[in-house]
């Protein structure tokens, strides 16, 4: 789902780089603010495990392929603002070191994957009851993901010389991830009921 | 205890990427739900005319892709890893 360069035009570019700046912004003050400093280094390790983990990309029989994304993931276990910052270190150094992800679309990347996801998982994670979380995991893997590629559709649509193009994109980028979602709530779900039996204290 | 199996369960999803990210990938075809949109459009990816790392897509120079996807990998990880930590001292924490 990383946007590389030359997909986005400037206007989109330029809003979504302002999103991220604010969002990320507001995220390092928050972290500040409620002390949440010293579970940076688990921020750290788990945005490790999460840059390692997207190197997996597992082909798809049909002619498609995935990675795990992990924002709701880091959203659930880290909360909204640390694990915002977690995929921005991941999507950064994704970007600038092996421009996996283009620098031109670095803002749109984080407003997807670090802002979207990370809060859709977060979200769903919180509104189900403790009997339940494991649902509530798997749901915030899959719909993180698949808003985030309705969003991620929504943006090369409007970039796109031809405004006719959006349902096209939207519905591309939407379906196949609604579809190759479903994998990322079973890891989600998977990891989080792993955690909350070895480490219940790690999760919020 | 759980930060430690993290880190030994991200070296060993790094020595194990070439699998899925290489080996896998070029026998299939990797084409990802962003390329058909794409594709539909009629974009033009230009990451490669305006590249500025050595490291461009996972690979180190003078390696061979799968080597190179591994040290690329260890490479990426100890940066998340120290941006994380040094951030985290600059911000305060004990």
């Amino acid at each position: 789902m990383h946007i590389p360069d030359g997909f986005l035009d400037p206007m989109v570019s330029a809003v979504t780089y302002v999103i991220m700046i604010i969002f990320c912004g507001y995220a390092f003050y928050k972290v500040k603010k409620e002390k949440l400093q010293d579970k940076m280094v688990l921020a750290s390790v788990l945005a490790a495990g999460i840059f390692a983990a997207q190197m997996l990309n597992w082909p798809i029989p049909g002619g498609t392929s995935l990675h795990f994304v992990g924002g709701a993931l880091a959203g659930i276990i880290l909360g909204p603002w640390l694990g915002c910052i977690a995929l921005f270190l991941v999507l950064f150094v994704q970007c600038l070191v092996f421009h996996d992800g283009g620098i031109t679309a670095l803002g749109a990347n984080v407003f997807n994957m670090a802002i979207v996801d990370v809060i859709v998982g977060y979200v769903f994670y919180k509104i189900f009851p403790e009997k339940y979380k494991i649902f509530g995991a798997f749901l915030g893997g899959w719909l993180g993901i698949t808003l985030a590629g309705i969003v991620c559709g929504i943006e090369l649509g409007i970039s796109s010389q031809f405004i006719f193009e959006l349902p096209v994109t939207v519905s591309v980028m939407g379906g196949w991830h609604a579809l190759l979602g479903t994998i990322e709530g079973i890891i989600t779900a998977g990891v989080v009921a792993y955690i909350q039996k070895r480490a219940p204290h790690l999760i919020k | 205890m759980i930060s430690k199996k993290a880190i030994i369960l991200t070296f060993i999803l790094v020595i194990i990427s070439p699998i899925f990210g290489v080996i896998l990938a070029d026998m299939v075809g990797y084409h990802e739900p962003l390329d058909l949109a794409a594709e539909s459009l009629g974009l033009e990816d230009i990451s490669e005319e305006i590249n500025w790392t050595p490291f461009f897509d996972y690979t180190v120079p003078g390696l061979p892709d799968v080597i190179g996807y591994i040290i690329a990998g260890f490479i990426g990880v100890f940066i998340v890893l120290g941006l994380g930590i040094g951030l985290s001292k600059i911000m305060g924490s004990k």
